[in-house]
């Protein structure tokens, strides 16, 4: 064997080699995908998707045992729109702040600050919930006496998302072009004026694209809300009571459940795997929009 | 300067919070009964559920599902108008035991019959089984040895004046297998028993009261465990022997001023469909 062949070998080798890391993720997803809906999407059908979905009780210890998780894709949804409203709030206006209301020598402490809360393993969020926000909001707030629920929840995933969402809007804050700010200054627009009515609006779609990106980490989160959701399967009808999301129903279970309850559980993943696949598509579709028009600029 | 002000603002209202959350909570009648209760996977569940007479009920609205029997002790231990129930060897002095129909859950109370919230932990085996390896397992649980590790992990005993186990000069492996419920005190018994018996192995596997029967009737394993009383319907050819009573306490905040609670009224609380005997606030309970 010649050397030139040799090579050509290793060369083939170590092309193989990078194709199979590359394909690895799209196998796990496609592995993923294909258990998902091979073992889940059967019960939903069997017990009927309009009464899945739509179904508002969950029993599995009765006799007649009935799978309804209407009550908690209620549950997500709300906990979703609220934490998203409390982040976005904060997140939003930090931002900016850090772009052009703080002295300079402020910024990087904020945003590293800010980064380290993106750091936090999830399960800390949970603690502190548990042990801070339920009993504040139980002995101070709560006029039922209740302090899991939807509320605290939001309130724990609201800091959760912060950082997502200042990073995200500060970079789409900082790529619209100086020239922008400075026209509207010598226009004599205030520093107010020109934030606001000129280079938010510019940046409207970057901001959006953090919106919905905060929106998948709310909607997918488990471990905090599962401490501080309560785990009723009720419906929700106040912010202060126990409630379970279609993240916490499965996490609850999936340890002691045993045959169709433990099927059913699958196929709340389902579900919450085609909630997050919608997001995602609607967060790449947004980036598209925002590429085209960065495009179009130039 | 500013910075430095808004950061000690920031910083005493934090701790503001922290001291409320921390000292803040008292005992009030007027508010609701906080229900805990456990996952459905739970054995202490299932036969606390049964005991007061709501077996195959599903939870009550507004419960809090507490994952495990810590998780369950955290929250009574925290809020003040909680209550709960949990394995009595697992309890601590941290909260308050209430007395079940003016009894106290105690081991004494448990053994006489008394206290009524215990079932019977037992293991379902084949008379013609019991040779070899299996006798001397057998053996050991009936002995003094297996009665102190029973005693020490808080269960309750039910075998009267025990001998000292015997060790053999037997080599094999005993299989067990059943209730989760079983399973902690089995895994400490199984541990202590190959200590003395160096050359006999015991392997415990979980699986379910039910699958205790079905193994103990197909031979499968020498012993299935249950963690509910003996029906001999399930496994027509076996017998059974209760190795330990294990007691459910029901518990509250210690800051609660209730000593004592009726069966009536704990199915009131945990009943889906107590309509209009539903118990909402404390003082509904007498408290």
């Amino acid at each position: 064997m010649n050397s030139y062949s040799l090579g050509k070998h290793k060369e083939r080798a170590v092309k193989g080699a990078f194709v199979f890391c590359a394909a690895f993720s799209i196998i796990a997803l496609l592995i993923i995908t294909a258990f998902l809906f091979i073992s889940g999407a059967p019960f939903i059908v069997k017990t009927g998707v309009f009464k899945f979905l739509f179904g508002t009780n969950w029993d599995t210890v009765s006799e007649t045992p009935s799978y309804g998780i209407f009550p908690m894709i209620l549950s997500s949804l709300y906990v979703t729109a609220l934490s998203v409203l409390i982040g976005v709030t904060i997140g939003l206006f930090t931002a900016i702040a850090l772009y052009k209301f703080l002295p300079k020598k402020a910024v990087p402490v904020i945003r590293q600050t800010v980064n380290l809360l993106a750091g936090i393993p999830s399960v800390i969020f949970g603690l502190f919930g548990l042990k801070i926000i339920v009993p504040f909001l139980r002995d101070y707030i709560s006029p039922t006496g209740v302090g899991y629920g939807i509320f605290a929840s939001s309130l724990v995933l609201g800091i959760m998302i912060l950082p997502t969402i200042v990073s995200i809007c500060l970079d789409s804050l900082e790529s619209v072009p100086k020239e922008y700010y400075e026209g509207a200054l010598a226009l004599g627009a205030t520093n107010e004026q020109a934030t606001f009515k000129v280079m938010l609006p510019a940046a409207k779609s970057g901001v959006l694209a953090g919106v919905v990106l905060a929106v998948g980490r709310a909607i997918g989160e488990t471990m905090a809300v599962i401490m501080v959701i309560g785990g009723s399967t009720d419906m929700p009808t106040s912010l202060f009571q126990s409630v379970r999301t279609l993240t916490a129903n499965i996490a609850m279970g999936a340890m002691d459940l045993t045959g169709d309850s433990f099927t059913a559980l699958i196929s709340t993943g389902v579900v919450l795997f085609v909630f997050t696949l919608l997001l995602n598509v609607s967060f790449s579709l947004l980036k598209k929009e925002k590429k085209e028009k960065a495009e179009k600029k130039k | 300067m500013k910075k430095l002000v808004k950061a000690i603002v920031a910083i005493i209202a934090v701790a503001a919070m922290l001291t409320m959350t921390a000292c803040g909570a008292s005992f009030d009648a007027n508010k609701n009964v906080t229900v805990v209760t456990r996952g459905d996977g739970s054995g202490t569940k299932s036969a606390f559920m049964e005991i007061i007479g709501l077996k195959g009920k599903k939870d009550i609205a507004g419960a809090i599902i507490a994952a495990d029997t810590a998780a369950v002790l955290v929250e009574v231990k925290g809020n003040p108008h909680a209550i709960a129930y949990d394995s009595l060897g697992y309890c601590t002095d941290e909260v308050k035991k209430l007395k079940v129909n003016g009894v106290e859950a105690t081991v004494e109370n448990i053994k006489n019959g008394s206290y009524k919230i215990s079932r019977p932990l037992s293991v379902v085996y084949k008379e013609g089984n019991m040779t070899g390896v299996n006798k001397a397992f057998y053996d050991f649980l009936l002995s003094k040895n297996a009665q102190e590790i029973i005693s020490a992990n808080g269960y309750v005993t039910n075998v009267e004046n025990p001998a000292d186990y015997v060790k053999t000069d037997l080599s094999g492996a005993v299989a067990i297998s059943g209730s989760t419920s079983f399973y902690p005190l089995m895994t400490e018994l199984a541990k202590a028993f190959e200590n003395v018996e160096k050359s006999i192995t015991v392997t415990v596997k979980g699986g379910g009261s039910g699958t205790g029967y079905k193994d103990a009737e197909n031979g499968i394993s020498a012993f299935g465990m249950i963690s509910e009383v003996f029906t001999q319907s399930k496994a027509e050819s076996c017998t059974y022997h209760t190795a330990a009573l294990d007691g459910i306490a029901v518990i509250v905040n210690k800051a609660n001023t209730m000593e004592s609670i009726t069966m009536e009224q704990l199915k009131n609380i945990y009943d889906v469909d107590a309509g209009e005997n539903a118990v909402k606030t404390w003082k509904q309970l007498g408290a």
